[in-house]
């Protein structure tokens, strides 16, 4: 897939360790419009979009708020904390977006299993549908990320078999 | 056939020719002479060469403007009033600024490019901001993820400065890490040491800073601070006073308590530290050392939820929630809070409601 010069320039700033430590892209060495589309397609795929996700992502961050780090059931099964810093970390993307350094962390009550992410992948993936690179310290699968927080989507015409059978 | 190469030869030349003519007159473009930076009405006079940002010039001329974010215009810590000759706002800035900033000539210097002569304002105390060179003298585990940093200043080798204050860490390019930044670490330390900098440092996951000082500074290196920023203080006021803080948030009122125990304050003072479980919690002994040498002092632990083996029979509940059980009515108070966003966000919420007047509740803007 072939890059504009803008998204080269992005994926350089995502690449180096100038917003985050070790960078966005982890060890993925696929060009950013490949890993973008990629999970773009695996949303889809699920019937759902990266805003219905993010949105959920945020709802369990703002249960957490306010109760100082402490756990909170936040109903469906999952339980939050968010932990915050002081001080701003900003979008790579170029366009003047900030984030607070919070962290949320959610776990299943009933198999401890927890996910991580931070204010910042909220927006980079409602915004700019970037789940980071593979391996970098807070990529997400979408498939994981999904069903770990049990959203549904309508599904999509391959995934519920309603093709056309071939004609033999 | 000769006749088409002469033509592209031609063609080459002129474009070679037009490329140096361009690079020549960028050159010459980009020169804006010698221009002079009044700064606070004549307090100071620089002349420089044009062409750098305000923020780089100022920091040349050892004047350091607070900056997290290395002059990249993401931060917004790095305001100056530009009385004159600062050109329109760039759309970099707006995020930045309030409109009433805006009004009153505010810009951030890093992205202000001195082109011409400019008149600037920096807030005095700004004036009296160096950088120094300090050893890393000794680190110290205080809670799983948080340490005691102290640095023994070399060069300057002492600091003055109002305990509150923060300075500001520079953080070297290391593996992972690729530019030099700086962050803000509150002081931590006895005023009265002036050769010493305490910072209280709580590690953040994958954080670029924290990360280099968890992992990387040793005992005996050498790193560089500047400062002192930071208008948070204890006030005259003889007023009682509530200090609220969770974590890290610790480190202003170390400082602060080592100054009211040399100025041997009378004034009453009961300080709610926060933390999620016992092993959050740091600096217990420090604490109960203030108590028994301070004259009316309290320190009070809280934790929200002791882990499963930890013994607790102090106070429970969040910090805030322990405030609001404690009093009815705060109208006498002055409060000081130091801490996550989200713990004074909870904290501001819950003084309103006991009757505090807004004006009379201290915290650090910047958070
Ligand atoms: C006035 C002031 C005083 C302060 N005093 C203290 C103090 O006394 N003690 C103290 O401990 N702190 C203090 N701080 C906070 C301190 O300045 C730093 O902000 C803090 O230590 C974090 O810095 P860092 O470089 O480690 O994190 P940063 O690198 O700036 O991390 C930013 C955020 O990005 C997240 N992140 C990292 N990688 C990714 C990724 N790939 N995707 C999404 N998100 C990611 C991190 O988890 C974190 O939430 C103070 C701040 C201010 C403004
Ligand atoms: S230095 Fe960070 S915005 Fe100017
Ligand atoms: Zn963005």
């Amino acid at each position: 897939m072939k890059q504009s010069p803008d998204m080269a320039r992005l994926e350089q700033v995502l690449r180096s360790g100038r917003i985050v430590r070790g960078g966005f892209l982890g060890t993925d060495r696929r060009p950013l419009a490949e890993i973008i589309e990629a999970d773009r397609a695996a949303v889809t795929r699920r019937g759902l979009t990266c805003e219905r996700i993010a949105g959920r992502m945020a709802e369990l961050t703002a249960a957490a708020m306010g109760r100082l780090g402490t756990w909170v059931d936040a109903g469906g099964g999952l339980q939050v904390r968010a932990e915050e810093h002081k001080g701003l970390i900003v979008c790579p993307w170029p366009h003047p977006a900030r984030c607070r350094k919070r962290i949320t962390t959610a776990r299943r009550s009933e198999t401890g299993q927890a996910l991580q992410w931070t204010d910042l992948s909220i927006h980079l993936i409602g915004k700019h549908a970037f789940f980071q690179g593979r391996e970098s310290a807070f990529r997400m699968e979408p498939d994981a990320l999904i069903d770990f927080l049990g959203l549904t989507g309508e599904a999509t015409a391959e995934d519920a078999g309603i093709w056309p059978t071939p004609k033999r | 056939m000769a006749q088409a190469v002469l033509a592209v030869l031609a063609i080459s030349g002129v474009a070679a020719m037009l490329a140096l003519i361009l690079v020549v007159a960028e050159r010459f473009i980009a020169r804006y002479g010698s221009c002079t930076i009044d700064i606070n009405q004549g307090t100071r006079q620089i002349t420089i060469e044009g062409g750098k940002s305000l923020l780089n010039v100022l920091t040349e001329e050892k004047l350091f403007i607070p900056s997290a974010c290395g002059g990249r215009g993401t931060c917004g810590y790095c305001k100056v009033t530009i009385r004159e000759g600062g050109g329109p706002i760039l759309p970099t800035e707006t995020p930045f600024l309030t409109a009433d900033e805006q009004e009153q000539g505010l810009r951030l210097s890093c992205q202000v490019k001195v082109r011409n002569d400019l008149v600037i304002k920096i807030p005095e105390e700004l004036l009296s901001v160096r950088e120094y060179t300090a050893v890393c003298e000794k680190i110290e585990d205080l809670t799983y993820d948080m340490k005691r940093f102290i640095l023994r200043l070399q060069e300057p080798d002492r600091i003055d400065y109002v305990p509150g204050q923060y300075v500001q860490l520079l953080c070297p390019p290391y593996p992972g890490s690729d530019e030099e930044v700086y962050r803000a670490y509150s002081i931590a330390s006895d005023p009265a040491e002036t050769g010493r900098v305490d910072l209280i440092i709580r590690r953040v996951p994958n954080g670029i800073c924290t990360t280099w000082c968890f992992e990387h500074l040793q005992e005996g290196q050498t790193v560089r601070i500047n400062g002192p920023y930071g208008e948070f203080r204890l006030s005259d006021n003889p007023a009682p006073a509530l200090f609220i803080a969770g974590g890290s948030g610790m480190a202003p009122f170390v400082s602060i308590l080592h100054q009211m125990e040399h100025a041997h304050d009378t004034r009453s003072v009961r300080y709610f530290y926060g933390g999620n479980q016992v092993r959050d919690l740091c600096l217990l002994d420090e604490m109960k050392r203030f108590e028994e040498h301070l004259e009316d002092f309290t320190f009070v632990p809280v934790v929200a939820e002791p882990g499963p083996e930890e013994s607790w029979d102090g106070r429970r509940g969040l910090v805030t929630e322990a405030v609001s059980e404690e009093f009815d009515n705060l109208a006498d108070y002055e409060a000081y809070l130091c801490g996550s966003p989200g713990m004074i966000d909870a904290a501001i919420k819950v003084l309103k409601s006991l009757g505090i007047d807004k004006a009379r509740v201290y915290y650090d803007k910047f958070a």
